[in-house]
């Protein structure tokens, strides 16, 4: 039973091998991009506003709506890096119900590509609106006995966010697996719409727990809030 | 499971570059479509307003002008009222002045010719009296008459006053002392052989005594010496009657003109 698609190599030429994590990968990326052309590239800003435009102005604005929701001042500095994150991941687990498609997002390297991501996008964004001193301050405070502490806090935030990810999509693809063997017939349909559901879920958490993290990083680093980053969980 | 560092490493970047692409496709013309719309409607929203307001303002303003309008209307009415009562007034009072003057002009002009009426008749009446007079004194010169006549006017100059006689002496005296008489018909000769006598008696004996005779003179006797002259002539009497008679009419005529004035004229 295949497990993680970063096994699967579909073309290998010399050293180089393209596994079906990275080539999927790049099907959801075409897909979002040139889904987002075709539409984007026929924009109206008058009142007659086409079904197409509206659809992905409702999820733009969604996306907006809920990072100022988690506390961000000014949404659109966070816009891209959050709302890639949820549309990557939404579409990934959207496309697993194609027969054949493996969803990038059950490769644990995939999953922790985006873990990393935020990570450094955690002290990026606060760097980049506090400067490089004020964020390194934040490291030692109360004290600077709290240094390894903080920084232990950094690195399971994010492998917590990693697994948390991979756990969940490749579950759902290992228990369609494990059913499919048991009962063959309707189960595995109803599994598939759990898991578009679940799919989405995922995505929604993976983005608002990113912004989270950035948000509350932030905050911290600018010492208006006490929240510990890590109370918010799934 | 382990993770393939290769892939991890590759998806890092296709995430980094699936950001790029959908900040460059999706977000960015997606929230600058919006924001420009938003805008848009923000300033239709505001334009919009802009121009109610102005419609309110516009609608409170013809609502005061109107109502003001309505004030005045009541306003002006009154006015013109006033004002055609006053003209009204005012054209009745000149009618009515114009109707005063015309009829005392009128009743002016009717008691002038009343009284020009009247003196016509009393001056036609007068004349008329004189030329009966003279007619009568004319038919009965030639009689007897004419010797009374001498007699009297004899009589005067006998009762002349002495400094009247001295005076017609003098120009006896200075004028050859001639005499002349005038009558108005001829006299008989017993009566002029009196008044001769009478005149010698009265100025001086050694006068001359012409006779002659002037029917202009109507009735009665003038004696001329030089400058002087004494007469005694129905004509002075007719003519004293006349200026009598002018005298009276004048002042009836006035009398009736001022006293016309204030009562109606009647016919």
């Amino acid at each position: 039973m295949e497990i993680s698609p970063d096994t699967q190599i579909l073309y290998q030429w010399g050293d180089w091998r393209l596994n079906a994590t990275v080539a999927f990968t790049w099907v959801v990326m075409g897909v979002l991009v040139v889904g987002s052309w075709a539409i984007t590239a026929r924009l109206s800003e008058g009142e007659t506003v086409s079904r197409w435009q509206m659809f992905l102005e409702v999820i733009v604005e969604t996306i907006r709506a809920q990072i100022a929701e988690v506390g961000a001042e000014t949404p659109d500095r966070f816009l891209p890096f959050v709302g890639t994150l949820f549309l990557f991941i939404a579409m990934a687990n959207l496309l697993a119900i194609i027969p054949g498609f493996q969803p990038p997002t059950g490769s644990l390297s995939t999953t922790a590509a985006l873990a990393i991501c935020v990570l450094m996008a955690v002290p990026l964004f606060t760097i980049a609106r506090d400067g490089l001193g004020h964020f390194l301050r934040g490291y030692i405070r109360p004290t600077p006995l709290m240094l390894p502490f903080n920084i232990i806090a950094e690195a399971s935030r994010t492998v917590a966010l990693a697994i948390r990810l991979y756990g969940n999509v490749m579950s759902g693809t290992v228990i369609a697996g494990i059913l499919v063997s048991i009962a063959p017939f309707f189960f595995p349909v109803l599994l598939q719409l759990l898991g578009l559901l679940t799919g989405f879920v995922q995505a929604y958490i993976f983005a608002i727990l990113a912004m989270v993290y950035i948000a509350s990083a932030s905050r911290t680093r600018g010492g208006t809030d006490g929240t510990p980053p890590d109370s918010k969980g799934d | 499971m382990q993770l393939d560092w290769l892939t991890v490493s590759a998806q890092i970047v296709n995430f980094l570059v699936l950001v790029w692409l959908l900040q460059r496709f999706l977000y960015r013309p997606i929230t600058n479509a919006m924001r420009r719309r938003e805008e848009r409607v923000e300033a239709r929203l505001s334009e919009a307003k802009a121009t109610r307001a102005q419609a309110e303002d516009a609608a409170r303003q013809l609502a005061q002008e109107q109502a003001g309008l309505e004030e005045r209307q009541d306003e002006i009415l009154e006015a013109a009222r006033e004002e055609a009562k006053a003209l009204r007034q005012r054209l009745e009072d000149e009618v009515r002045d114009e109707m005063e003057a015309r009829r005392e002009v009128w009743r002016q002009n009717l008691a002038e010719e009343r009284a020009e009426l009247v003196a016509s008749l009393q001056r036609q009446a007068g004349h008329q009296v004189l030329r009966v007079v003279e007619r009568v004194l004319a038919d009965y010169a030639g009689t007897d008459l004419a010797g009374r006549v001498v007699e009297h006017f004899t009589e005067r100059l006998e009762a002349l006053d002495k400094e009247t006689r001295d005076k017609l002496a003098e120009a006896a005296r200075t004028q050859d002392r001639t005499a002349l008489v005038q009558t108005s018909t001829v006299i008989e000769s017993a009566a002029r052989a009196r008044l001769t006598r009478a005149i010698h008696e009265t100025l001086s004996t050694d006068i001359e005594v012409d006779y002659h005779e002037d029917p202009r003179m109507i009735f009665g006797v003038r004696l001329t010496i030089g400058d002087h002259f004494l007469e005694w002539s129905a004509v002075r009497y007719l003519d004293r009657l006349e200026a009598e008679f002018g005298e009276i009419i004048e002042t009836a005529s006035l009398a009736r003109g001022r006293g016309g004035q204030g009562e109606r004229a009647t016919t």
